[in-house]
């Protein structure tokens, strides 16, 4: 364990007209009692006293090798390896970048440079998103897309330009191509500064605690309601909603516990997989079917289901009930039949995006050498479409959980706390450019015990 | 914890005097037959020890503005420039700590510095450009800017000036504006040296390697396998020796008969740490190393590179410079705590 303390790092990135500048002063001109430094790159737009302003030019050098993976920024080798000879040594380091940097060579400074790796740790990187014209951005530069990609914090600036349903959606989109980073809505750049300092990103713990499901696989439906029904007809009720159309499977002799919840959903998903067949409203419905229910007509729809002896349901719905305010009713005396349980699953999206991410979540112990051997031949091959990888790894014969994290293809890590009486597991997220989710899953299980 | 008190200098180094600064010690230099030491710090100050006793004869703290970032003793011995973060150069009197001329550079930081041979001109750099000053500190030439901050300074002869920076080293003749040679390689130089007779130009990379040409035939020669980045790069007095850090081993190439091509080099093991400065003693084959672990190493060379320590000495600090005495009798150590120690050098 390093017994000297490291200066955290923060980068800042974003296209021009994000906000940046703006997040910066408010950063700056807080009561943080930090001693900053700020390395920024376009000249003379912050002015501010208390912190210390470094302007440097943006140098990207490349090594001789022509590995991308090993470029890195030599103005910020030269102005920190200085800036932390001062006896008065800064708190922390703001890393301001150009509006069309590559944040890879920034990011890669801190773990290819030995000296820079003694002193400084790279704490997050944060990119602002100018939510009014990052579409069209995406579209059009590889650079938007990386600064998103290797993103531990995305600030969806100017959403006041925006309506709801297309910040809904540009957060979906941003979230297909990124599942690590922590989002967060802001009209000028007004966020407390606690989500941009400090962030201990590289810490998947608090990203898990933040979005504990982040790392559950995805399904194609979003919700699940399980109703105990005795004998008799039953009246499934939906309002307007979001969609014209919903998909939904119902499953007989549904447990309403976690474990047959899993179970069934891991059922269903070769349910959904099937064509489905449209169902009119006032139709009845199938049992383990996949119905697509029709619900282009105005107003309240009904579908019908019989049941012929007591059984407990699991309704697989594509949308949550709550969408279509949906409402099981008996048809005998109108009683609407409360849910016994219920389940909201990470929804699958239509990955449009070259850039995506992804996880691996598995029981089982490492053989360390195995690891090695894999990760550095799929590194090699695929290190400069892996942008950004970080995870835990539960080692054979190792009483503590090992940490790592990489960008391209540099790879750090190190023995973290004890697993005590945590479950032993290995979790690892991908982010990068056309990576082949089953390929490198299945690669990784080959490093099992 | 047992008492692990510095057990003093051992072998040819003899205990000789120390002293403090205001901040970092960055770098340092003695003026003519060793009378003054001078040195300046991370907080902006210069400093000047008597060479006998380590009396301060005077200092001035925080003179460049954010940090000193160069110090350099003209060939007399009777002047030094320095060069900070404040892009100024100040030309100081090493006797009085007069300043004789403050040369603005503009915003940005002045980093390098080097005087010619012959004592008359001065060069400095400020980013990506590089200026040259007479003695009275008028301004004669400015290059044009380079692709990349200038990361090294060397005069190769009278007038002709060496530049390195990102990917290139260039020779220019200053009083006629000539470019006279360009070496070219695809890598972040981050440090340059040239042989005494300037026939050798020696870099070392960001990618681990030093990189090294001979200016006659234009041949290149990379030297790859270091473990670390090879910031401090040094040549003896003959240019037969050309000492590297790089890792907590001294690497010493020797250009004696057919090398350094295709030889094995000295390796020189004593640090634990990463060596952080390199430097030869004027006449002999004597090396002096210091690294992060705070350990200064002197070494008897062979001309084949290899060596072996003749004296050592602890202090607390990571070893930020190394200046030997003109006459070799004596070397003085920067550390990262503002400490300066001398120590008087057997033979």
């Amino acid at each position: 364990m390093n017994a000297k303390q490291k200066v955290p790092v923060t980068i800042l990135t974003g296209f021009l007209g994000s906000g940046k500048t703006t997040l910066l002063n408010r950063i700056l001109s807080e009561e943080h009692g930090k001693r900053i430094a700020v390395i920024e790159n376009e000249y003379g737009e912050v002015g501010i006293d208390q912190a210390l302003v470094i302007n440097a030019d943006e140098e990207i050098f490349e090594m001789s090798n022509g590995c991308i993976c090993c470029t890195v920024r030599g103005d910020l080798i030269r102005v920190l390896g200085n800036l932390m000879k001062r006896r008065d040594k800064f708190d922390y380091v703001l890393v301001e970048t150009t509006g069309l940097a590559d944040p890879g060579p920034v990011a890669q400074t801190f773990f290819m440079d030995d000296e820079i790796r003694e002193e400084f740790m790279l704490d997050g990187i944060v990119t602002l998103v100018d939510s009014a014209h990052v579409e069209q951005q995406l579209g059009r530069s590889d650079e938007s897309t990386e600064q998103i990609a290797f993103a531990d914090v995305l600030v969806l600036n100017k959403t006041d330009l925006v309506e709801d349903d297309g910040l809904d959606n540009l957060e979906a989109r941003l979230r297909d191509m990124n599942r690590m980073a922590r989002v967060v809505r802001s009209e000028k750049a007004d966020v407390p500064v606690d989500t941009v300092l400090n962030l201990s990103a590289f810490d998947l713990d608090q990203v898990l605690e933040r979005r504990p499901t982040f790392l559950e696989p995805e399904y194609p439906f979003e919700w699940t309601g399980v109703y105990p029904l005795q004998a008799g007809r039953y009246e499934l009720t939906l309002e307007e909603g979001p969609d014209p159309e919903m998909s939904l499977v119902v499953k007989a002799g549904q447990g309403g516990d976690d474990a047959a919840l899993r179970e069934g959903a891991e059922w269903c998903v070769r349910r959904y997989a099937e064509a489905a067949d449209d169902v009119a409203p006032g139709a009845s419905l199938e049992f383990e079917r996949h119905v697509s229910l029709q619900l282009q007509a105005p107003g309240s729809k009904s579908f019908f289901l019989d049941v012929q002896e007591a059984v407990q349901v699991g309704l697989y719905a594509q949308h949550t009930a709550e969408e279509f305010d949906m409402k099981l009713i008996r048809v005998d005396d109108g009683a609407v039949v409360p849910a016994e349980a219920e389940r909201v699953w990470v929804a699958q999206h239509e990955h449009d995006d070259e850039v995506g991410s992804f996880a691996i979540e598995c029981e089982g112990d490492v053989d360390p050498e195995r690891l090695n051997v894999w990760l550095s031949e799929l590194l090699r091959i695929r290190g400069i479409d892996i942008f950004r990888m970080k995870g835990f790894l539960s080692v054979a014969d190792d009483p503590n959980r090992f940490v790592f994290q990489g960008v391209h293809m540099l790879f750090d890590g190190q023995p973290d706390r004890p697993w005590g009486d945590m479950p032993r597991l290995n979790q690892l997220v991908f982010i990068g450019r056309n990576l082949d989710q089953d390929s490198i899953t299945a690669g990784f299980k080959t490093c099992l015990i | 914890m047992p008492d692990l008190s510095n057990p003093g200098p051992i072998g040819s180094l003899r205990s000789g005097w120390s002293a403090e600064v205001g901040d970092y010690a960055i770098d340092s230099a003695w003026s003519a037959n060793g009378e003054v030491l001078v040195v300046g710090d991370a907080a902006g100050g210069v400093y000047a020890f008597e060479g006998r006793s380590g009396a301060e004869r005077w200092g001035h703290a925080e003179v460049h503005e954010r940090g000193l970032l160069a110090l350099e003793m003209h060939p007399d011995g009777a002047l030094f420039a320095t060069a900070g973060q404040d892009g100024c150069v100040r030309i100081w009197g090493a006797a009085d700590g007069e300043v004789r001329n403050v040369l603005d550079l503009g915003k940005g930081w002045a980093e390098k510095l080097a005087w010619s041979t012959d004592g008359r001109l001065l060069a400095a750099s400020l980013s990506r450009a590089v200026y040259v000053f007479d003695l009275d500190g008028q301004q004669i030439w400015r290059s044009e800017d380079q692709p990349s901050t200038v990361s090294a300074l060397a005069w190769a002869g009278p007038g002709e000036l060496a530049i390195a920076c990102y990917g290139r080293v260039s020779f220019i003749d200053v009083t006629s504006n000539t470019l006279l040679q360009r070496l070219e390689w695809k890598g972040s130089l981050v440090s340059m040296v040239l042989s005494p007779d300037g026939s050798i130009v020696a870099c070392g990379s960001q990618d681990n390697s030093v990189h090294f040409w001979r200016r006659e035939s234009g041949e290149d020669s990379a030297m790859h396998g270091y473990p670390g980045k090879p910031s401090a790069l040094a040549f003896d007095g003959t240019g037969t020796l050309l000492a590297t850090n790089g890792g907590p081993h001294a690497t010493v190439w020797s250009f004696h008969g057919e090398g350094p091509e295709g030889t094995r080099p000295g390796v020189l093991k004593l640090h634990v740490e990463p060596i952080t400065t390199v430097s030869f003693a004027r006449r002999g084959r004597r090396l002096a190393s210091g690294g992060r672990d705070g350990v200064v190493a002197v070494w008897d060379l062979q001309m084949d590179g290899d060596g072996e320590v003749v004296g050592a000495a602890v202090v607390e600090e990571v070893i930020a410079g190394l200046a030997w005495r003109p006459d070799g009798r004596g070397l003085a150590a920067l550390d990262g705590g503002g400490g300066v120690t001398v120590w008087r050098v057997g033979s």
